[in-house]
């Protein structure tokens, strides 16, 4: 088996909050390995959203070890932590979270002006990522301008634009209907088989069963983290 | 990133809350327009002046009753200064002889020359001068000629006319020999002034010159009773030389005692633009001070914006963080922001102050200068000022953290 691309062990996280220590994750240790297809499940107030922090390197452990591709994250300061968001994890949130005055162009090409790519490859790299979400012809409108599902489309495209080892989606079909919602599926779907790493966090059953394997949180730990046995793979969209 | 993007976004979100930014920029263009309006003013009343200084020669010097510029109250101790009489200068001119130049002349203002049916406006300066006049004073004859020292002793009724009354009694026709009226007196033209076009705003056009001796009997009043003395050293080595004579020969022509201070003025080319530069000197720490004191204000403003503006994008802020901007980004950006906030008013500053110069000047009729080196200065101030001011919003907006900042709603 090939070395885990997230090596996770004993990881705690606390807070301070109003004089009182909050344990948001306790102890939690997991591996994730490249081309899986993991579900991050759990209640609100269980620690996914912590977990699903970390992972994204938008926040660090207060205990325990977490490398990420060999690299110790806990040692790394917050430009570090930039360049690893920027370079090796695509971001897909509920809510879309892209720029509102800024094309969806623009939007896409964020990413990769924080990388430094010359500005004539960051346009056609990114043109490249939205003709591959199926929004070709939507290259100029502005996030207001599109749909809820166009939307998290461009979002994709923009976590996509970077090539990053992991796509890490929050709630990814949390502001979109169900028909939208699974055209999003599928297209995580398309991703995962074209070889990409992806984490979906959700409380959904419904989103999770779309994974290969479905961990699940509660008071800070891992309760279960098994195979999912019957992955769904057809798309009927009712 | 590039310098270029970060404008561009800085001015996206200029446009994005048009009227609270433009009431900030107006402080800041309040600030540079006091500081280039100053400045402009200065150059422009600079450059004219510097004119006509160069015109006036560098050997000369005046010896007279009052200075000829002063400002604030130092006239009170001018006003009870006797005159220079025309004894008095004959005979300083004579004792001068053979160490300079020397010529005296009096003017007086507000005069209207008559022919026939033709009228001047009532703006001809009258000027009474010796034979000297035309060589000290640069006064170029350009048709006929000038009156010579016999015509001064004889007070011979010749006058010589500037260009505004040639071209508004002779209509194109030879003036020399002709007879014009001045003050109910007739002269003869004997010659015509070359054109020496305006200073501040006044044609010196508008100028007849009559023999010393007329004008002393027929147009001086009390208040042009005092002779004005302008002496010419012969070259600039003996210019300090001749100044000190003068002084030495008007003091005992004047019976002053060696405790009493002068009793009149000498200026030279230097002690005029000195007299002239503390009054611009003023103008322009006026300008400055008040200036300054508008862009502090305008700095606090932009501060504040600048607060506002990453309290409002503190989501923006979130999403460049987590897909991987690192704190010099978004450092970079807010400061390039409250640079161009600032330039933005610099430059509507420097573009009414230039205009209110060029006014300045319209109204007085000389070309206005553009004051280079206080552009620069304020383009240079309002760059500091974005640095200043806007450094602090700058740094919270990128320590801030991305888990919070993409939660803010």
């Amino acid at each position: 088996m090939s070395n885990p691309l997230i090596h996770i062990e004993h990881i705690a996280r606390t807070y301070e909050m109003g004089g009182e220590t909050v344990h948001a994750l306790r102890d939690v240790s997991l591996d994730i390995f490249p081309n899986e297809y993991v579900a991050l499940m759990g209640p609100s107030g269980s620690g996914k959203s912590t977990l699903m922090n970390i992972l994204g390197c938008l926040d660090t452990p207060s205990s325990g070890v977490y490398t990420f591709k060999g690299l110790d994250v806990n040692e790394m300061t917050d430009d570090d932590l930039a360049e690893i968001r920027n370079k090796e994890i695509g971001f897909v949130f509920q809510t879309f979270n892209l720029l509102p005055r800024a094309t969806a162009l623009k939007n896409i090409e964020l990413p990769l002006i924080y990388s430094g790519i010359s500005s004539e490859d960051r346009k056609e790299r990114a043109i490249k990522a939205l003709e591959d979400v199926g929004l070709g012809d939507r290259m100029l409108h502005r996030p207001n301008e599109l749909s809820g599902g166009q939307r998290q489309r461009v979002a994709v495209a923009r976590a996509l634009v970077t090539k990053p080892s992991i796509i890490l989606a929050d709630e990814p079909t949390g502001n979109l209907d169900t028909k939208t919602g699974i055209e999003i599926m599928k297209l995580f779907q398309e991703l995962w088989s074209k070889g990409n790493t992806v984490i979906l966090v959700t409380h959904e059953e419904d989103i999770a069963r779309h994974a290969r394997r479905i961990i699940r949180i509660r008071d800070g730990k891992v309760e279960s983290d098994t195979i999912n046995p019957n992955p769904v793979t057809s798309f009927e969209i009712p | 990133m590039n310098i270029l993007e970060s404008i561009i976004q800085a001015l996206q979100s200029i446009k994005a809350n048009t009227l609270r930014t433009v009431l900030t920029l107006l402080s800041i263009s309040i600030g540079i327009f006091a500081i280039i309006g100053a400045g402009t003013a200065v150059s422009t009343l600079e450059g004219s002046f510097n004119t006509q200084l160069v015109a006036m020669g560098q050997n000369t010097f005046m010896i007279k009753r009052t200075p000829s510029v002063n400002f604030g109250n130092s006239w009170r101790k001018y006003r009870n200064r006797k005159d220079i009489t025309y004894q008095q200068a004959k005979e300083f001119k004579y004792q001068m002889e053979g160490i300079s130049l020397v010529s005296l002349h009096n003017e007086t203002d507000g005069y209207t020359a008559k022919r026939n049916n033709f009228f001047t406006d009532p703006v001809v300066t009258l000027i009474g001068a010796d034979e000297n006049f035309f060589v000290v004073k640069n006064f170029v004859i350009e048709t006929g000629r000038a009156f010579g020292m016999s015509e001064v002793t004889s007070s011979a009724p010749v006058v010589i006319i500037g260009n505004d009354l040639v071209v508004q009694l002779f209509n194109g026709e030879n003036p020399i020999g002709q007879f014009i009226t001045l003050k109910n007196q007739q002269f003869q033209v004997i010659g015509t002034l070359k054109s020496q076009g305006s200073m501040f705003g006044r044609s010196l056009d508008a100028q007849a010159v009559i023999p010393l001796t007329v004008f002393s009997r027929y147009h001086s009043d009390e208040w042009t009773s005092s002779v004005e003395i302008t002496t010419k050293a012969y070259s600039k080595e003996q210019l300090a030389e001749a100044v000190d004579e003068s002084i030495g020969m008007m003091r005992s022509l004047r019976n002053l005692k060696p405790w009493e201070d002068n009793t009149f003025e000498v200026e030279t080319n230097e002690s005029v633009s000195s007299q002239f530069a503390s009054f611009s000197n003023y103008l322009q720490v006026f300008g400055l001070g008040s200036g300054l004191i508008s862009l502090l204000a305008a700095g606090v403003g932009i501060m504040n914006i600048m607060l506002v503006s990453v309290k409002e994008r503190t989501k923006e802020i979130g999403i460049r963080k987590a897909i991987g901007a690192k704190r010099k980004w978004i450092l970079f950006q807010f400061i390039i922001e409250a640079i161009t906030l600032c330039q933005l008013g610099g430059l509507i500053g420097i573009f009414f102050g230039v205009l209110a110069g060029q006014g300045l000047g319209a109204l007085i009729n000389t070309e206005a200068a553009i004051p280079v080196n206080w552009v620069i200065f304020s383009i240079v101030i309002c760059t500091l000022m974005g640095l200043a001011f806007g450094s602090y919003p700058a740094w919270k907006a990128a320590s801030l953290d991305p888990i919070e900042a993409l939660r803010y709603e």
